[in-house]
């Protein structure tokens, strides 16, 4: 299906954007790297009658790693969070979870507001971000909101973000020294939605554990744990998470029951990862 | 020096690699317009009423056409597999419904327009006014009685069914030592062509003329087809088959979009063109396999075959004209394979459901019937202890019964089965394989060897089949220049035939090969043949070109001759030069000088009682096709057995259920190989999608018939990574009956895929009695089947 006609704005600043929000409405959808919304009218799925691009909004491609946070731009492009320095040594996690976005042609364009507002439950980041006690910054005509990704991501494609917000910025603590961090995730095919990821954040007897692609929404869990675990210890993790994944769904890829048991084999491949990756 | 034999890039190379191919999205008109079609939301519907009116007040709209217009203007699409002949039910199928949708995607409205937005945006303002009707999409329940009825009129879903008994089953059964049982099922699949389906279709009100540009594999059979539906002359008609972005059997005639957009451009008088979107592909484009086998097999204690008894259920979904549906019948016709066994017992039924109809897909059946006679081979295997291959090699026909006739009434023509598996067990180093694997689970990891074969007949002839009528034509012309043109009745859609049959006119010849051009797919310059199917390119289309070459390879041979002043018999060519033989390199007369000949001096002493020109249209048919059983003793469609013998090694993740293929290897028998290169290419295109049969594709539909799969998120392919680097072996049987023993290879590949990634994925886990019951062979389905194994007696924990 190909799309009906739309209005199509390209605001050169942030301001100019929120106010084409305001102004058209609901009906009005954000365009960034485009790699999840394109489809979704060229399917039919998504008919908006106005398209406002962030691609010319100056400002909003930055990552700054000044502070105890990264900063991370929301039109920073999957690529860029792959091969990033301070990215890769400040939150390995995430870089490893932006390399198996897609395909090369997604990672050039996709950006990480973008998969963040979209919130695909497979998406790659969420378990990341929820791991590592990330906050996404929306601004709207209100102003600035700072929300824990714990608490941003409410469901299937559902987020705390209202129609005439825009996600500006996602900062990702820093790893603190000493403590690891990890991905894992199952899919099909090379490229293809996950069936089950996590990510995991260990740091001392502290182990932190995201996971999504099993649950409508990326849940965290955490517990305590031997600085060398054994293989009790590992499955304890496993039982951790597959009791967070209790809304885990059923589709062709897998049972619910399959995905939760997922959840935990991933659970515990991350918590490997990062123990391996401490600094 | 001989081209066939030797591994030459195909022609097409260049131009495509360049991106300056022609495919049917290329091809422009002044004045194009064009056609979306609105497709049914509903499995199973009544289309009561229609209101276009709004779509035609559209600006840019210039055609509006229903199933009304379409039931009363044109006749119903020609069966491609006359359903008559074989007892077999059928429907009237029409290029738009006429008062019934009966599977989601069937076609019920077409619009024309100025541009393919404008048609898009239209079909939203198209008013049907459905009534939903009951749907069925599961086969077993299509069976039960009081299933809502696909076809109302049929009083049941069961578009064919046979009962068939051959040899003595019963005691085959009470005199068997043991009797493994169970049940397998492939997933239905699609080929997913790079390009979808297309065509551009231009009426010359003044001329009464339509040339079709059409992404098919049938140029000739669509002409007919066309014409017979919109009732007109099919000399009226010119099919031009442009560049063909893969076709795989799916771009068999005929689809109900041809003939409406045909239609339509003898209604609006312009251009129309329609392009497929991939949804609509996945949707509509053709489906296959859908096949459930529920098997019981009596066999010896030395592992001998001795019956077999089996139920077959064919999910051939919705029925209509395209001929996807015999794939049900010759995956029956197959068995039992490369195999010997003569009692069984066979209910083999095609049901219809409210899903996209079958139509031909590479493999066309024989994947599934090599699929269920490895599985048995591999449970006789466990079930006696004896070795895998021990148990195949017991079974196999034998190297010196060829021809071989299969209870089937099957021919085998030749082959050596076990020859092809003891080369492919070198080649994987199956002795010593136990040693690596016992290494690779030292190290934690769990790999297995799976072993298959497959038999994959070629250059199907059906009686009173105008589209898969074995028979083909190639016209070889040589022009005063010395260039020579080849036009076949064949054609290719990417698959490299075009350069294996200038190979072959090249040595017929003795010319360069460059000299060589050939065309294809073109009704009005192509002499008449079906097209590409059934892998018959080269076996019938090349022997075709061969006695055609032959032929003037002869003349030319005499006027050398008489060029030179002496006899035929003495001459031989070296380098292009006609030479006395034995006198090379001192005189003679070239290739391009005996050309000149023969065209400018028709009435000279050279040409005396020879006829002018350098041109012969030739013919072929295969001599061992057995269409008169009456006579003949038994009925045979297939002349050429190609087979092979796979060998997978796979790495299994038990605790996801996910798995790596590490290595695969096939040792193929396509015959005599005109083109080692693209014989290869075959092969991998067929393991590639073998594998995704195997392991990833699956078209699936919920309850009600609604599909599940609309896009390539959801219906998974394979791609590079998961694809180990192929290994492939040859063992060359040349075929009898063809001039230089060529058989067919393009559909050869597939079916080793699916036994032999069954087969390894349970070797890699001995430790449980793993049995795969499904394809495709997903972690999920691996982990429940993992989880659900009984665990054998004695096996360490």
């Amino acid at each position: 299906m190909l799309a009906a006609g739309f209005e199509f704005h390209t605001p050169a600043d942030l301001s100019e954007a929120l106010r084409l929000l305001a102004d058209k409405g609901p009906e009005a959808k954000v365009l960034a790297g485009g790699m999840s919304m394109v489809p979704a009218v060229n399917l039919g799925l998504l008919r908006p009658t106005c398209v406002v691009s962030l691609n010319h909004v100056s400002g909003l491609d930055s990552i700054d790693d000044s502070g105890d946070e990264l900063r991370i731009g929301a039109l920073v492009r999957h690529a860029r969070i792959v091969s990033d320095p301070a990215i890769r040594q400040h939150a390995p996690a995430l870089a490893a979870a932006a390399s198996v976005i897609g395909d090369v042609q997604v990672r050039n364009r996709g950006t990480i507001g973008g998969s963040v507002a979209h919130a695909d439950p497979a998406a790659d980041y969420l378990p990341v971000l929820v791991a590592f006690g990330a906050t996404i910054v929306v601004q709207g005509p209100q102003g600035t909101r700072e929300l824990p990704a714990r608490e941003f991501f409410l469901g299937v494609m559902l987020t705390q973000l209202t129609a005439d917000e825009i996600v500006t910025e996602v900062r990702v603590p820093k790893l603190p020294p000493g403590a690891g961090s990890g991905y894992a995730r199952l899919a099909r095919v090379e490229g293809a939605f996950a069936i089950a990821n996590a990510a995991a954040f260990v740091d001392g007897s502290r182990c932190v554990i995201g996971i999504g692609a099993a649950v409508p929404a990326p849940v965290v869990t955490e517990l305590a744990l031997g600085s060398q675990p054994d293989d009790a210890g590992l499955e304890r993790v496993a039982e951790a998470a597959r009791a967070a994944c209790e809304d885990a769904y059923d589709d062709l890829s897998g049972s619910a029951g399959y995905r939760r048991a997922m959840a935990g084999v991933y659970a515990r491949r991350a918590v490997s990862l990062a123990i391996e990756a401490r600094g | 020096m001989s081209y066939v034999g030797q591994s030459m890039p195909m022609m097409t190379n260049a131009r495509l690699a360049a991106g300056k191919g022609m495919f049917v999205d290329d091809v422009q008109l002044p004045g194009m317009t064009f056609m979306a079609v609105l497709r049914s939301p509903y499995a199973h519907a009544r289309i009561r009423g229609i209101d276009v009116s709004a779509a035609e007040a559209l600006r840019g709209v210039l055609y509006v056409a229903t199933g009304r217009e379409i039931g009363e203007q044109t006749n119903p699409i020609p069966e491609t597999y006359d359903t008559a002949a074989v007892g077999a039910k059928g429907v009237s199928w029409y290029a738009l419904c006429v008062d019934r949708a009966r599977f989601v995607g069937e076609a019920v409205a077409a619009v024309v327009a100025e541009d393919r937005f404008t048609a898009y945006e239209a079909l939203d303002l198209i008013e049907v006014d459905y009534e939903e009707l009951p749907a069925v999409s599961d086969p077993e329940q299509a069976l039960e009685p009081g299933a809502p009825l696909v076809e109302p009129d049929w009083g049941d879903n069961l578009m064919a069914s046979r009962d068939i008994r051959l040899g003595d089953p019963d005691t085959a059964f009470a005199e068997a030592d043991g009797v493994v049982e169970g049940v397998v099922k492939s997933a239905r699949i699609t080929g997913a062509a790079i390009e979808p389906r297309g065509c551009v279709a231009s009426w010359d009100p003044y001329k009464e003329a339509l040339t079709f540009w059409d992404s098919t594999q049938a140029p000739h059979a669509v002409r007919m087809y066309l014409a017979r539906t919109l009732g007109i002359a099919d000399t009226s008609i010119r099919v031009i088959q442009p560049h063909v972005g893969g076709a795989f059997g799916l771009k068999l005639p005929t689809f109900q979009e041809e003939p409406l957009c045909a239609y339509l451009s003898m209604k609006v008088g312009r251009p129309v063109k329609w392009i497929e979107t991939r949804a609509e592909n996945l949707l509509v484009g053709g489906h296959a396999r859908d096949t459930s086998f529920r098997y019981q097999a009596a066999y010896k204690a030395d592992g001998e075959l001795t019956g077999i008894r089996l139920d077959v259920i064919a999910d051939v979904g919705a029925p209509s004209a395209l001929c996807g549906w015999g794939m049900s019948f010759v995956t029956w016709y197959c068995l039992p394979c490369v195999y010997k066994c003569e009692n069984s017992e066979t209910h083999l039924r095609s049901v219809v459901t409210n899903k996209c109809p079958w139509n031909a897909y590479r493999g066309y059946g024989k994947d599934a019937a090599s699929l269920l006679m490895e599985r048995i081979m591999d449970h006789i295997a466990k079930a006696t202890g004896i070795d895998r291959t021990e148990v195949r090699f017991r079974n196999f026909v034998q190297p010196d019964e060829f021809p071989y006739p299969q209870v089937s009434g099957a021919m085998l023509d030749s082959g050596n089965y076990p020859g092809a598996l003891r080369k492919v067990m070198e080649m994987i180093d199956y002795e010593g394989f136990p040693a690596l694997q016992e290494e690779a689970r030292r190290e934690g990891r769990r790999i297995g060897l799976g072993i298959a074969m497959e038999l994959t007949p070629e250059g199907c002839s059906m009686p009173g089949s105008l589209m898969l009528n074995g028979t083909d034509s190639t016209e070889v012309r040589i022009t005063p220049n010395g260039n020579v043109i080849v036009l076949t009745g064949i054609t290719s859609p990417g698959c490299g035939n075009e350069t294996g049959i200038a190979q072959i006119v090249a040595d017929a010849l003795r010319c360069d090969f460059s000299r060589i051009s050939v065309v294809q797919g073109d009704t009005e310059t192509c002499p008449w043949g079906f097209g590409n199917y059934s892998s018959r390119s080269i076996i019938i289309g090349g022997s075709a070109a061969q006695v055609a070459g032959d032929e003037i390879h002869d003349k030319m041979r005499q006027v050398a001759a008489n060029m030179l002043e002496a006899s035929a018999d003495d001459i031989e060519v070296v380098d292009e030069q006609f030479v006395v033989r034995g006198s090379a390199g001192r005189g003679g007369v070239g290739f391009e000088d005996v050309a000149r000949e023969v065209y400018s001096n028709p009435h000279g002493k050279n040409m005396e009682g020879i006829e002018p020109m350098l041109q012969s249209v030739r013919q072929w048919k295969m001599p061992n096709v057995y269409h008169q059983p009456e006579k003949q003793g038994r009925f045979s469609a297939y002349p050429s057995w190609p087979y092979g013998a796979a060998a997978a090694i796979v790495e299994v993740d038990p605790e996801s259920g996910h798995v790596k293929i590490l290595r695969y290897c096939l040792v193929e028998d396509a015959g005599t190989i005109v083109n080692p290169l693209l014989v290869d290419a075959n092969l991998h295109g067929g393991i590639a999608q073998g594998i995704g049969g195997a392991m990833f594709e699956q078209i699936a539909y919920d309850e009600s018939g609604q599909p599940l799969t609309a896009t390539f998120m959801d219906y998974t392919l394979p791609t590079a990574v998961e694809l180990p680097r192929l290994e492939i072996g040859h063992q060359q049987t040349p075929a009898p009956f063809t001039p230089l023993g060529t058989k067919g290879v393009g559909e050869s590949g597939v079916g080793g895929t699916l036994g032999s990634l069954c087969s390894a994925i349970e070797n890699a886990l001995p430790e449980v009695d793993l049995h795969l019951t499904e394809l495709p062979l997903t972690p999920s389905r691996i982990w429940e089947a993992i989880r659900n194994a009984p665990v054998p007696a004695g096996a360490a924990a």
